[in-house]
């Protein structure tokens, strides 16, 4: 394993156009002295724009606490996060905010839509908080990917599992931010669902050039990613390219050794 | 599992801070409500006790309807409108019999274990001037004159000097002296109905009961009586005759012993007396009871608080509960799956409940023992000292720890339910169940408030028609159920529908009034106003809930602030269409204003002309059995020209009042059926000098003098016979001091006067509807002197017309210089005519608003809980609108606006419901003097603002605790 982690540690120089989010010698412990447990031990990752990038790992990697770190969601105890050149770790709650309204989207894994607001006043939630204009044009193109033009109406308790996730990706998309997150976007989803909301995100990127970055723990989920980052302890053991499906599910063969040693 | 509960309630402890407040607040009001009823009841029995101590009564034996007001002191003038129509009700309660003869007392002084029997005479009315040369008044009430020697009241103990024996004398209570910061000795003024005198205090006595704040004084016998006749036109009779009797040795009698004492009178009461005894304990009983029952109406008033405060302390309990269930789900869970019952599971919630309820009840307990206490020194403050007992009974305790721990266990068994049955897999799960279906509710409650608004229906429809002498309803038994029943039944069982009915109805209003009420805020915030009212509707009961408490407070508040504003519109428009006088001038004991007064005031420069208003005593009309009473008064003729302009109903009331008929107010003439041009035979009274009687009393008094006189001298020789010329001395100076006093008396107090009762008929010339006159009749000066005399009228009013051209600020200087010296009489301009009325309807109202501000304390505790609850219940959606850009001001909107609309929404309801119940109350009280109603729009105005603030300020902590969650916790998925 040891050989694959060196990339990951080399990419860490200077920004370049190409790179929407990085991650510099990002540290995180949780807890007190007597107590640590280090979650991030001094991570360097870039992702790039346009790219659909998987965070893969077992449960207590450090995969969703980088991905909450690289959001803004969480503060790094070192280290430094930059989105579109702003540094984040730095920023406070009213730039944070600012953050959230023009730079990121985010998909979770249950509890993505507000139960008052119907599936089209969910999708366009986040312009008119931040007081944007509403590009309806886009928003008829964005419902129409998602496949939720006869449903737009209704509550998200009258909607499927799916259709819900459906809903959080247009919106995530609504906003054309620079990035967005997407934690276990199809955690609570039956494969079916999962394949089309997949598709859906793999299509914004192919389509849109809109840069996604996944937290996963479905090798099915991560093969449709452009990248595969794994984690294993707080250090990103593997960097894949293109990987077929096959050679994440040995990842996690491997993986499994590892964490149940 | 108790021990689980136990530590589960110290970790919670500050969770529960606020249900403990909503709890000991209820309590304390409970046990509050209940220490002063007992404090009053003990207060008037102990006055009952000292104040009518007499062991046998001696009374009429025919039961009379009499109309009180027709008695003195119905000199009321324009402003009694909502103040009687209360105490009317009160009045009635006791009941009336037939005067009896005074000279029974010698029949009674006959009977054998009658230590005394007398006639106390009373004289309402006086005002004492103190030490600082100010009338003495306090809050208490009233200054009373009673005509007191020896033996009179037995009660009634003198620490120093001794009795009254002229007019120029006067005994103190204790309590009087102290107010006045006079002690024997001094010298000071006393106001009597005819003016001031210069009196000398001889005595100080006291009694057990404090007296509430009367100011009392002790006359002379002789002059109480004189005043009394004057005062009630009633000469020679009494209604009760006090007797006590002797077998106890000076002691008051046991209850067998007066019986025995009363059987007895009543055996030697000629039978031709319509005489009755009956024991003192029997009449103090009876009326204490009605005390008792007129004040009555505190403890519901403060009871009605208590169920507010405690409706909301269950509710913030069970939201608390909630809460905390929530958050212990996964605890519950994990107990359950290890093996704990259901019913384990509820009691570690349960425990905590208690606990919390103990403690909530023992400082309500604690506060409402402070509230009485608080309460006693205020009115010690303001001049009623009480002297009974405040300290809460073990029951009243008890009951109060009874009420707050139930309302705690109630308030808390949902939500321990939910935690003993929830299936361990369900802990995690998130969703919330959908609110059961509201409509049941809305049907419900919309028939409740339907019945209730027909009640009050009703309730106007029986004023109505009492006002316009018709039938309520075509059916006759109906009529007369609804006789019986009155207006006040229908009244309060409508108010008491609507108020239930609409908190029925509530939860199935919150979505379309939260639509309407969050259109604005909708439209001005687009995003964060309208997840604030969709929020509203998602637990619709608990939005309902919540705004309930302020809906009762706001109800009741803006009911009474319709009737105070009616009531005050009502004399400021007698004021500003009929009042053409400058002034009126009237008496502040409401009593008469003395003859030098106005010779005063028609002597002050500047004054055109003066018109007064005599009330005529005893006035009747009718003849035999049928006759009826109606306050009387002797006008000028010019009454209606120079003073007030008539509202007539038939008949011309200006040409009937130059003519020397009678011109009668809207009600007397409905309730003696009279039409203008009927004729009425009136009964008047004069006082005259009985020559006969004043000539025997002079001659008595000369012989007992004579007989002193020579007993004295006597003694004297005989002393000077045994050699002891010292005492001698003193006996013949005594003597000689005897025959001085004999000359000094005066005169007056030995002329005898008796009633004579004249019959005169006259025309009803016209009826007229100005409420100030509606329920008396009016006559010009020639008209009323066949009627009565000087000893019959007394000057109750003047109105003073200022001469042409004259300042009239400098006039009211000079007339208010001219009246000093006479202490009672009162000079008021327009504005301060109209002021009056208002200023106690103002203070009325400030009682109000503290009720209004303890309703808000409440209604923003419930608030206040209910966001922290719907905060803790939307963690994960206020995390995830964090995390897709909402900004933290816009958090705060959000709750802010919801929490403004819980208080708009309880407040428009109350007001809804309170400015209803205040017109039916305008419309059913209208003859009664509320001419005119008035809904106070800007008060309601404020309301509403205020609503709004309490509404922002309550959503500030539960949008700060729903701030301080990071989003990270509120969005990460475990």
């Amino acid at each position: 394993m040891a050989r694959h982690s060196a990339h990951g540690k080399a990419t860490s120089s200077k920004p370049s156009d190409h790179v929407v989010a990085r991650a510099i010698d990002l540290t995180k412990i949780y807890g007190d002295a007597d107590n640590q447990v280090i979650a991030l031990n001094h991570v360097n990752v870039e992702f790039e724009r346009g790219q659909m990038t998987a965070i893969m790992g077992p449960s207590g990697s450090g995969k969703s606490t980088l991905m909450h770190c690289m959001a803004g969601l969480d503060q790094p105890t070192s280290g430094k996060v930059i989105v579109e050149g702003l540094e984040v770790s730095a920023m406070n709650q009213r730039q944070l905010t600012k953050l959230r309204r023009e730079q990121i989207g985010f998909i979770f894994q249950s509890f993505n839509l507000v139960p008052t607001l119907s599936a089209e006043e969910n999708i366009l939630l986040p312009l008119q908080i931040a007081k944007k204009p509403i590009d309806r044009a886009w928003f008829d193109q964005v419902v129409h990917v998602v496949g939720l033009e006869q449903r737009l109406k209704h509550r998200p308790s009258q909607l499927s599992g799916g259709q819900q996730q459906r809903v959080a990706c247009a919106r995530a998309m609504m906003a054309r931010p620079s990035v967005i997150f997407a934690d276990e976007p199809t955690g609570n989803l039956d494969s079916h669902s999962s394949r089309e909301v997949l598709g859906f995100l793999k299509q914004s990127v192919k389509d849109y050039g809109q840069s996604i970055v996944m937290v996963t723990h479905d090798p099915r989920a991560a093969s449709y990613a452009d990248r595969v980052l794994v984690l294993a302890d707080g250090n990103i053991t593997q960097d894949l390219r293109h990987p077929s499906y096959d050679q994440i599910l040995e990842v996690f063969a491997d993986e499994g050794e590892e964490t149940h040693a | 599992m108790i021990r689980i509960g136990l530590r589960d309630a110290r970790a919670h402890f500050g969770r529960f801070v606020m249900s403990i407040i909503a709890i000991a607040l209820g309590v304390s009001f409970v046990v509050g409500s209940f220490c002063f009823r007992e404090m009053m009841n003990n207060q008037v029995d102990q006055m009952m006790a000292s104040n009518s101590d007499a062991d046998v009564y001696v009374r009429g034996n025919k039961e009379q309807k009499e109309n009180s007001a027709a008695s003195f002191g119905g000199a009321s003038d324009s402003g009694s409108g909502s103040a009687s129509s209360s105490s009317d009700s009160t009045s009635t309660e006791s009941k009336q019999y037939n005067r009896i003869d005074v000279s029974l007392v010698d029949t009674l002084n006959g009977i054998a274990g009658v230590d005394t029997a007398e006639a106390v005479y009373e004289v309402n009315g006086l005002v004492l001037v103190g030490k600082d040369d100010n009338a003495v008044s306090t809050m208490g009430g009233v200054t009373v004159g009673m005509g007191l020697a020896k033996g009179t009241w037995r009660s009634a103990k003198l620490t120093h000097g001794r009795w009254a024996q002229s007019k120029d004398e006067i005994a103190l209570h204790t309590f009087a002296a102290e107010s006045a910061g006079l002690k024997v000795g001094d010298t000071t003024k006393i106001v009597y109905p005819d003016g001031p005198h210069d009196v000398r205090v001889v005595g100080i006595f006291s009694t057990a009961s404090s007296q509430a704040g009367a100011i009392i004084i002790g006359l002379n016998a002789d002059t109480a009586k004189k005043y009394f006749e004057q005062q009630t036109g009633q000469v020679g009779t009494a209604r009760y005759l006090t007797v006590y009797g002797s077998a106890a040795g000076g002691q008051p009698l046991t209850v067998e012993q007066q019986q025995t004492l009363a059987d007895r009178i009543n055996h030697a009461l000629p039978s031709d007396a319509h005489a009755v005894a009956i024991t003192g304990q029997s009449v103090r009983d009876d009326n204490a009871a009605s005390t008792k029952k007129a004040l009555g109406f505190i403890q519901p008033l403060i009871l009605i608080f208590a169920i507010i405060a405690l409706f909301v302390g269950s509710f913030i309990i069970t939201n608390t509960f909630s809460m905390i269930v929530r958050e212990s789900m996964r605890g519950y869970a994990l107990l359950r799956s290890i093996g704990a019952s259901p019913i384990q599971v509820f009691v570690t919630v349960a425990v905590q409940a208690i606990l919390l309820g103990l403690v909530g009840s023992g400082i309500g307990i604690g506060l409402g023992w402070i509230m009485v206490k608080g309460i006693v020194a205020l009115m010690a403050n303001m001049g009623t000292p009480m002297t009974s007992a405040v300290d809460p009974s073990v029951s009243d305790m008890l009951i109060g720890l009874l009420v707050g721990v139930l309302v705690t266990f109630i308030g808390a068994s949902l939500p321990a339910r939910r935690a003993a049955t929830a299936p361990p897999i369900q802990a995690m799960n998130e969703t919330v169940n959908p609110e059961k279906p509201v409509w049941p509710r809305g049907i419900i409650g919309t028939l409740m408030v339907v019945l209730g608004a027909a009640a009050w229906l009703l309730c106007w429809r029986i004023a109505w028609a009492n006002d316009a002498g018709v039938a309520v309803s075509p059916w006759t038994g109906f009529n007369d159920w609804i006789k019986t029943l009155g207006t006040g039944w229908p009244l309060g069982i409508g108010a008491g529908l609507v108020v239930i009915g609409v908190i029925v109805l509530a939860p199935a209003l919150v979505t379309p009034t939260s639509a309407v009420l969050g259109w604005i805020p909708a439209h001005v915030f687009t995003v964060t106003g309208r997840l604030a009212t969709r929020n509203l509707s998602r637990s619709k009961r608990r939005t309902a809930n919540t705004a309930a408490a302020l809906f009762v407070g706001v109800a009741i508040v803006s009911c009474l602030g319709v009737v105070a504003a009616s009531a005050k519109a009502s004399v400021a428009g007698i004021v500003d269409s009929g009042l053409k006088s400058d002034f009126s001038a009237m008496s502040v004991s409401s009593g008469q204003i003395p003859d030098e007064a106005i010779t005063a005031i028609k002597k002050t420069a500047g004054v055109g002309t003066v018109s007064r208003s005599r009330m005529l005593m005893g006035v009747t009309y009718g003849s035999g059995d049928d006759a009826t009473a109606a306050m009387t008064f002797a006008e000028q003729p010019s009454l209606f020209t120079k003073v007030f302009a008539p509202v007539t109903n038939s008949g011309d009331a200006n040409k009937a009042l130059r003519n020397g008929e009678l011109v009668v107010g809207l009600q007397v003439a409905k309730d003696n059926g009279w039409k203008v041009g009927d004729t009425v035979k009136v009964n008047g009274r004069q006082v005259v000098i009985d020559k006969a009687a004043t000539a025997k009393a002079q001659e008595d008094y000369q012989a007992q003098v004579k007989a002193k006189i020579d007993g004295l001298t006597s003694e004297a020789q005989r002393l000077l016979a045994s050699g002891d010329v010292s005492g001698a001395q003193a006996k013949s100076a005594e003597a000689q001091q005897a025959a001085e006093d004999a000359k000094n008396v005066d005169p007056a107090t030995l002329v005898k006067t008796k009633t004579e009762v004249t019959h005169v008929s006259m025309k009803v010339g016209a009826i007229i509807e100005n409420s100030i006159y509606r329920s008396m009749v009016l006559m010009n000066d020639d008209a009323a002197g066949k009627i009565a005399n000087q000893y019959t009228m007394f000057t109750i009013m003047l109105f003073i017309n200022a001469k042409q051209g004259t300042d009239v600020a400098a006039l009211k200087t000079r007339l208010i210089k001219a009246v000093k010296p006479y202490y009672v009489v009162n000079v008021q301009d327009r504005d301060e005519f109209k002021s009056t009325m208002s200023s106690m309807v103002d203070q009325i109202l400030l009682v109000l608003y503290a009720l209004l501000a303890l309703s808000i304390v409440i209604a923003i505790f419930g608030i206040v809980n209910t966001l922290a609850l719907s905060v803790s219940e939307r963690t994960k959606e206020i995390g995830l609108l964090r995390a897709i850009g909402t900004s933290r001001a816009q958090v705060r909107g959000m709750l802010g606006i919801e929490a403004a609309i819980i208080a708009v929404f309880g407040t428009i309801l109350g007001m809804v419901v309170g400015v209803a119940a205040g017109v039916v109350i305008r419309a059913v009280y209208q003859a009664n003097g509320l001419s005119a109603l008035s809904i106070p729009w800007n008060q309601l105005g404020v309301f509403l603002v205020l609503a709004i603030l309490v509404g922002l300020v309550a959503s500030v902590s539960p949008a700060s605790r729903a701030l301080k969650q990071p989003v990270l916790d509120a969005v990460a998925s475990e």
